[in-house]
């Protein structure tokens, strides 16, 4: 709860600091701020206090989601030094943005009344269309972010609709108060309500980019600023995952027959469809759309398991994936800064050559999406998969253990690319704080791997 | 000591993480001193524990390092198991290993990549130690999957080109094909027994009937992943094309250790094995079958690595036969005598085509017995072994499972095995002969250049070449010795699974008449290659060449050997052609390439629905609402 | 005078729901399109103070979460408007079948 307080304030704060030309002071303001902010947040841990009428709730769970969040805002300002180097312009608008996209985050993992879910989500989202769209001269940028609001607010009305339609059902917004309704009721729950559930997992699904409410991912990834992109990836997927189950597993556990059919269905067209799609794109942006895509579908695997291990599932397969992501936009960024080049993936042609160092920690995190042990994200798969399978969805997994193997193929052209095929043979020199970013999220995905119980065990 | 077996995978990850970080600063002669020396460690460490355990001070021991993970139902913990199964494939790892990166500071010394080539060994040594080590199946993954990267990386290693892509995604798709059914199987286990550690899961196990449904599952997934890692019918065609990388890589990887990662993961899950039999036949003929369709292939190749890797899945399946056969120990024995001969053999190709300065064509090859001594008589010691001539290793190892396939199935495992070694004697003592008697084929500038090859070359064929003439005492047949020791260290292993099966010793009869057969066999043989390779000096024509094989037979005056040829040799090329070119090209290839194709194409055609229409976006979306809450009012 | 039964009110609201898809749907104006969205947007509150009124008239939850969902229309407008306008500046045209750059 402090943590938003203080985020708000951080972000306000940017806004004005900016006016004031001191723009050389910002990044550094606002990476102590969201280390102090992490900080400040850990205290919060083991005391589960509701804030406002319980409007919000601060258990565990949100404490460590917030954390994550945090950590890989921290990352992607790190990036950002470089990134906005050339163009100061609106420097501090994109900053202050950014951090109240962060706070619509927060919100989106610590909410426990359904009002605080929307503005969460509407807050988060409606940054997220001014961020696409921050490169104003580009055409592409433009298009991403016109595409993403009109399919954003569309989607939105939607799971307004679902909220409207719980409420007429059960008289309140509470997750506690939807539960004790649903335990109450539970031989007899009115058509609406069932309805509502459907529409807010449409709802959701669209912002956790699920087949068939998926299509803006790839035109949305592709078009946005890089650095946007990888803030987009990785924020937005947790914020949407923890979302979505913490209101699934509180208020509808009892009643999974109504909605684990249809997620079961979606989660396979996921999984194929971003795999499948993923193999062809020569895109490195769009590439990782579709990865994205597909690791939503893996992700999902942990919602129709719904048991309180999902939350750990989703907590270690959020943090692989975005150390991981991060990682791959570092390089990608740091390749593009050299020389003006587009996104193919021809641009990591020769990078072992180039620099052994990116190259590397490239590989690992590339290692680490396709799911390859010793790295985070094997672990982070064979802890949902167990998970999934000890719910008794045998048969999903051996599809997504089927899906992975395919999602090998598209990860392992790009460690290709940088191994064996010739490119460029020109040196790339690397900025001290990419080569921090990459450092920390080399270790990090490694220490996921072979150290998992240190979040595990804490849970 | 046991208590610091740790050590023994921890050395080559510290030589791996030296020779990866200091890649710059690093002389040839230090990074493979460091490479060598961490693999020698291990190898002194792994010999003090196995002398532990022969003098029965030591006992099968888990060495937990630290709980990996431990939430709710989930346990594993990042443990070793230390035991005789374990150790004797560490000591070959380490053992072999430390002699193939030995012979490498020589054979790579001029290539610039050497320190990178060394850390990719080693991180190769860790991995394989890692899955042997392992005490429960994901970390034995995690092994599995660490020695499948390093092949590739090193597979790689000199090739940028398009042959090389194609190979490693061949080598790629049907690893994961593997893999795929490994993991599966994996689940399998956690979900069936609560648990992956061995001890637990074969404890677990012996509660099931035998041939329970769900024993059978397990063991078939999990023997598609050793299909896939030990190069089976129908995953094997990868290893072949493996050969594009170095030759030390083929030695150590694809010979010596890798590929018998599936051999030690059906014998570490034996219990499971022996509980189904409906997979252990499965295993058998799938053993039986890759050893004589790779025997047959291997007969007609001109490329002298080719040559070794047919051989490899060859013998490879007659260990899947012997595990077929519930010969476990057997099935060990043949791998530890095959990791001698085939590393020494393919040792011994590499220091030849580091003398003929790259080439690998046995046709441009002879004569080359004058210039490489040493090489041509370790050479020889290691065709002799794999050939099965007593007293070498590969007789005793190799009749011990032809001895074991004498009585089921009416003894046609027995006689197509038999066969099947029969032909491996012939591509074997053909290649030798062809590479080293006669007179030399090559250019001349080649051979201006031939000569021996330097001391860090020599001296492990030679160490190997003992060890492929002594390396059969480890196990000699009833008939010659009471005391048959590799059975009977591993009996602790297999102590379940031998009360289960049957008395499977051979009747001495048998063995006597294998023993004098094989003998005569061979002579034969030795004799025929002789007069083909030496006296008539016959090279193999040029791949454009037809052969005008009734010409000769007609106008040639040996008319017996030519009778033979048309009898026996003429019928044996044929099925080697076909299996080459239907078996392999054609439905394996084809195969493997159309899933790659399939979903290539699926890729290619699902991009297209991504329109940038937002209109279409919009439809497909509410499409998907209606047919969401459709299904639910269907219902 | 009798009261208007819910059930009409929930019809009147559905009817917008359905006529704001619609409208996004065939429209491609996006200024249209954007009203559209208006429209989902407002039936939705119709439901809340419908709901509240009529079956949990003790407390204002619903009507409290109109307000919320006024204001952020309001923000989601002018930020789409800001989107619009700069599109048109370099497109020279609100068609949105036109911005079909980025596919495949």
């Amino acid at each position: 709860m402090k943590a938003i307080i203080i985020l708000s304030a951080l972000g306000l704060a940017t806004m004005f600091v900016g006016v004031y030309n001191f723009k050389k002071a910002l990044l550094p303001m606002i990476l102590l701020g969201l280390l102090a902010v992490i900080g400040i947040n850990t205290m919060e841990w083991n005391t589960n206090i509701h804030y406002y009428n319980d409007m919000l709730y601060f258990d565990n769970w949100a404490v460590s989601f917030t954390n994550l969040i945090l950590a890989v805002s921290i990352l992607v300002f790190l990036l950002s030094g470089q990134y906005f180097k050339k163009n100061t312009d609106h420097l501090e608008d994109n900053y202050s943005i950014i951090i109240f996209t962060i706070i619509g985050a927060i919100l989106m993992v610590s909410y426990s009344n359904l009002a605080m879910l929307f503005i969460g989500i509407e807050t988060l989202s409606i940054s997220l269309y001014i961020l696409a769209g921050s490169k104003k001269t580009s055409l592409a940028s433009n298009e991403a972010s016109l595409k993403y609001f009109l399919m954003g607010s569309f989607a939105t009305g939607f799971l307004l609709f679902g909220i409207v339609l719980l409420y007429g059902a059960s008289g309140t917004f509470h997750l506690h108060g939807i539960k004790d309704y649903v335990i109450e009721n539970h031989a007899s729950l009115p058509t609406i309500f069932y309805v509502g559930i459907l529409l807010m997992m449409v709802g959701l699904a669209f912002k956790i980019s699920i087949v068939p409410f998926h299509f803006w991912t790839a035109d949305v990834y592709e078009g946005s600023p890089t650095l946007i992109t990888a803030f987009m990836a990785t924020v937005v997927k947790i914020a949407g995952f923890a979302a979505f189950l913490r209101l699934f597993f509180t208020c509808f556990s009892s009643i999974t027959e109504h909605f684990v059919p249809i997620l079961c269905i979606l989660a396979v067209l996921t999984m194929f469809l971003g795999n499948i799609t993923a193999v062809y794109q020569n895109n490195f942006k769009r590439m990782l759309a579709f990865s994205s895509i597909s690791h939503a579908g893996y992700m999902l695997l942990a919602i129709i398991a719904l048991k309180e291990s999902s939350f750990i599932a989703i907590l270690l397969y959020t943090a692989a994936y975005s150390v991981a992501t991060i990682t791959a936009f570092a390089v990608l960024l740091m390749i593009k800064a050299a020389h003006q080049e587009n996104d193919s993936i021809d641009t990591f042609n020769g990078l072992a050559k180039r620099s052994p160092f990116m190259a590397f920690t490239l590989t690992i995190a590339m290692l680490s999406l396709a799911g390859i042990p010793i790295t985070g994200g094997f672990f982070a798969k064979y802890y949902l998969f167990a998970n999934t399978i000890s719910a008794g969805y045998t048969w999903l997994v051996v599809l997504a253990v089927f899906n992975s193997a395919i999602g090998v193929y598209y990860y392992f052209k790009v460690i290709i690319a940088a191994y064996f095929k010739e490119g460029s043979e020109e040196k790339l020199s690397i900025f001290p704080a990419y080569q921090l970013v990459l450092i920390i999220t080399a270790i990090a995905t490694l220490l996921l791997g072979i150290l998992p119980g240190l979040i595990t065990e804490m849970m | 000591m046991i208590q610091n077996a740790w050590l023994i995978p921890l050395l080559p990850l510290i030589g791996f993480l030296i020779l990866g970080l200091g890649n710059k600063f690093l002389t040839k002669s230090l990074s493979g001193i460091i490479a060598s020396g961490t693999v020698l460690g291990s190898f002194i460490i792994a010999v003090t524990i196995f002398l532990g355990f022969l003098s029965g001070e030591n006992k099968a021991t888990t060495i937990n390092l630290f709980d990996w993970i431990n939430s709710g139902t989930l346990h594993i913990s990042f443990s070793f198991l230390i035991d005789q199964l374990s150790m004797l494939m560490v000591l070959i790892i380490t053992g072999v290993g430390f002699l193939i990166h030995v012979y490498s500071i020589g054979y790579m010394s001029h290539d610039e990549g050497f320190t990178r080539f060394f850390a990719y060994l080693n991180l190769f040594v860790f991995s394989m130690l890692l899955l042997v080590l392992g005490s429960n199946y994901v970390i034995m993954f995690i092994g599995w999957e660490g020695v499948g990267l390093c092949s590739y990386l090193l597979i790689g290693f000199w090739f940028k080109n398009q042959d090389y892509n194609d190979a490693a995604k061949k080598a790629f798709i049907m690893n994961r094909i593997g893999d795929l059914g490994f993991l599966l199987g994996i689940f399998l286990i956690y979900m069936t027994f609560g648990s992956v550690n061995y001890a637990e899961v074969f404890e677990g196990a012996k509660g099931f009937a035998s041939g329970d449904s769900v024993l059978v599952v397990i063991t078939l997934l999990l023997f598609i992943g050793a299909m896939g890692k030990s190069a089976q019918i129908p995953l094997y065609t990868w290893l072949p094309d493996a050969m594009a990388g170095p030759t030390p890589v083929s030695a150590l990887i694809h010979a010596a250790t890798m590929v018998t990662a599936g051999i030690y993961m059906i014998a570490r899950s034996n219990v499971l094995y022996t509980l189904a039999p409906i997979t252990q036949t499965i295993v058998l003929f799938v053993g039986l079958f890759t050893a004589f369709v790779a025997a047959t292939i291997g007969l007609f190749q001109n490329d002298i690595k080719k040559v070794l890797a047919y051989s490899t899945v060859s013998q490879l399946g007659y260990m899947f036969v012997a595990l077929g056969v519930g010969g476990y120990s057997s099935a060990m024995f043949h791998l530890t005598t095959h990791a001698f001969f085939k590393a020494l053999l393919f040792l011994g190709a590499g220091s030849v085509i580091h003398a003929m300065s790259g080439e690998q064509d046995i046709r441009k090859m002879g004569g080359l017995k004058k210039y490489l001594p040493i090489t041509y008589i370790t050479f020889l010691l290691g065709t002799l072994a794999i050939s099965g001539v007593p007293p070498f290793a590969g007789f005793f190892s190799k009749d011990e499972i032809l001895a074991l396939t004498i009585g089921p199935f009416s003894n046609i495992i027995f006689i197509v095995l038999s066969f099947t070694s029969v032909l491996t004697a012939i591509y074997m003592f053909r290649v030798f002969f062809l590479t080293f008697h006669s007179t030399f084929r090559g250019t001349e500038e080649q051979k201006h250049h031939l000569h021996e090859s330097p001391a860090t070359i020599t001296i492990p064929l030679v160490i190997l070449a003992i060890l492929s003439t002594v390396g059969g005492f480890l196990g000699m047949p009833r008939i010659m010795s009471e005391h048959h020791f590799l059975s009977q260290y591993l009996a602790p292993i297999f102590e379940f699974s031998d009360l289960k099966s049957e008395a499977k010793a051979p009747s001495e009869f048998a063995e006597y008449t294998i023993i004098i057969v094989a003998v005569v066999v061979l002579a034969l043989i030795v004799l025929w290659a002789m007069n083909r390779y030496i006296k008539k000096a016959s090279v193999p024509p040029a791949d454009d060449k037809q052969t005008p094989a009734l010409r000769n037979l007609i106008y040639n005056k040996y008319y017996i050997d030519e009778l033979y040829d048309a009898i026996i040799v003429a019928p044996i090329n044929w099925f080697g052609k076909q299996f080459n070119n239907i078996i392999e090209i054609q439905m394996i290839d084809g195969f493997v390439n159309s899933i790659g194709k399939t979903v290539i194409w699926g890729g290619k055609t699902l991009r297209l629905v991504q329109t940038g229409a937002i209109g279409f976006y919009i439809f497909v979306m509410v499409a998907g609402i209606i047919a969401i809450l459709l299904y639910n009012f269907i219902r | 005078m009798t009261e208007i039964p819910l059930q009409h009110i929930l019809f009147l609201s559905t009817a917008l729901f359905f006529i704001g898809v619609y409208g996004f749907f065939t429209r491609k104006n996006m200024i249209t399109m954007l009203m559209s969205v208006e429209l989902i947007l407002n039936s939705v509150n119709i439901n809340f103070i419908a709901f509240n009124k009529y079956l949990f008239a003790d407390k204002l939850d619903g009507i409290f979460f109109t307000i919320f969902i006024i204001v952020i229309a309001a923000a989601e407008a002018a930020v789409a408007i800001a989107i619009i306008i700069n599109l048109y500046r370099s497109h020279k045209s609100i068609d949105v079948d036109e911005t079909n750059e980025m596919k495949y």
